[in-house]
């Protein structure tokens, strides 16, 4: 246990030296303070921008802020999709490639420890990088619509995150199957799409489906309460993480011994 | 000059976060070694591509090695 604690703590270490703790946090803040200040000022954004015809008048419907903060949530599911996976795609094959996983597994390092230490330092990162982005969203939504409750918040934090986390979990799996970081970040999105866009259109059948978390966090935001399916399909997502650890472990191995 | 102080506390946050990350973008550009294409680019990208040029910059430039 005192072992993978240090390999965790060279992966946070490793992570401040490269400004990671710094600049994914403040991208995922930029991300969600984006939505409820442009849906906010959009009257007088097209103001400046002009170009209207004299005398028109534009009416537009004030969102609600359950609406702003769904919209803003939106953001993580695509940009911040994509700044996960292209942050986390080298995060094995990278010190594959340079032979720095060479040099650690040289020492009594089991090949568990050192994956899932990997794994437990980038989901802290995307955990309080997605906790400080959301919070700025919803803070600002507050600000400048209504507040929505905390406890609501939190719930709809959770459920986001924990698809978040599943979208990681494929990453770092496509990361140790392949060398070339670039071919484990396309595979992982791919993955990803489809089974977002699989999801969404059989929604009445794959209500268990982890990417429908997001559409559950969605409802309790809408004060609709928290989905019945919300149990079955957060035990999948945990399920599924498991599974893909393990099996990125055992491939690692693998393609590790044979070389 | 009555509307931007009315303005001010809602963007002054978002603009020292934003100048933050691009500081931390060319300190960390001066100190690396190597980048993805040449240096004097990536300076140009950090400081006249707002926001996304400093993102870019560790997402795409940095070589981990």
């Amino acid at each position: 246990m005192s072992q993978w604690m240090t390999l965790l703590q060279k992966e946070i270490l490793e992570m401040w030296r490269n400004f990671k703790w710094i600049w994914v946090p403040i991208t995922f803040i930029l991300l969600g303070v984006k939505e409820p200040l442009s849906s906010y000022y959009l009257p007088q954004i097209l103001d400046a921008v002009g170009g209207l015809p004299e005398g028109a008048v534009i009416k537009l419907p004030t969102p609600t802020a359950a609406e702003v903060l769904i919209t803003g949530l939106g953001q993580y599911t695509t940009l911040g999709v994509l700044i996960i996976v292209l942050t986390t795609m080298g995060i094995i094959s990278g010190e594959r490639k340079s032979g720095v996983a060479a040099m650690i597994l040289v020492k009594p390092v089991s090949f568990q420890s050192f994956v899932s230490a990997k794994w437990a330092g980038s989901v802290l990162l995307m955990w309080f990088s997605f906790f400080i982005g959301y919070l700025s969203t919803w803070y600002y939504t507050g600000l400048l619509f209504d507040w929505i409750p905390f406890i609501q918040f939190l719930q709809s934090f959770f459920f986001y995150a924990l698809w978040l986390t599943v979208i990681l979990t494929v990453t770092i799996f496509f990361s140790s199957s392949f060398v070339n970081s670039g071919m484990a970040g396309f595979l992982s999105l791919v993955v990803v799409i489809v089974l977002s866009l699989v999801s969404s259109t059989l929604s009445n059948w794959l209500e268990w489906s982890p990417a429908q978390l997001t559409n559950y966090a969605n409802e309790v935001l809408l004060d609709n309460g928290i989905p019945e399916d919300t149990l079955p399909a957060s035990l999948i997502a945990a399920v599924f993480i498991n599974v893909l650890l393990s099996l990125s472990v055992f491939i690692f191995r693998k393609k590790e011994l044979a070389q | 000059m009555d509307t931007l102080a009315n303005y001010l506390p809602i963007i002054a946050p978002i603009l020292i976060i934003q100048l933050i990350l691009l500081i931390v973008a060319i300190f960390d550009l001066v100190r690396i070694e190597k980048t993805n294409g040449p240096k004097w680019l990536w300076v140009i990208i950090i400081l006249f591509i707002n926001i996304i040029g400093p993102i870019l910059y560790f997402v795409i430039g940095r070589k981990s090695n």
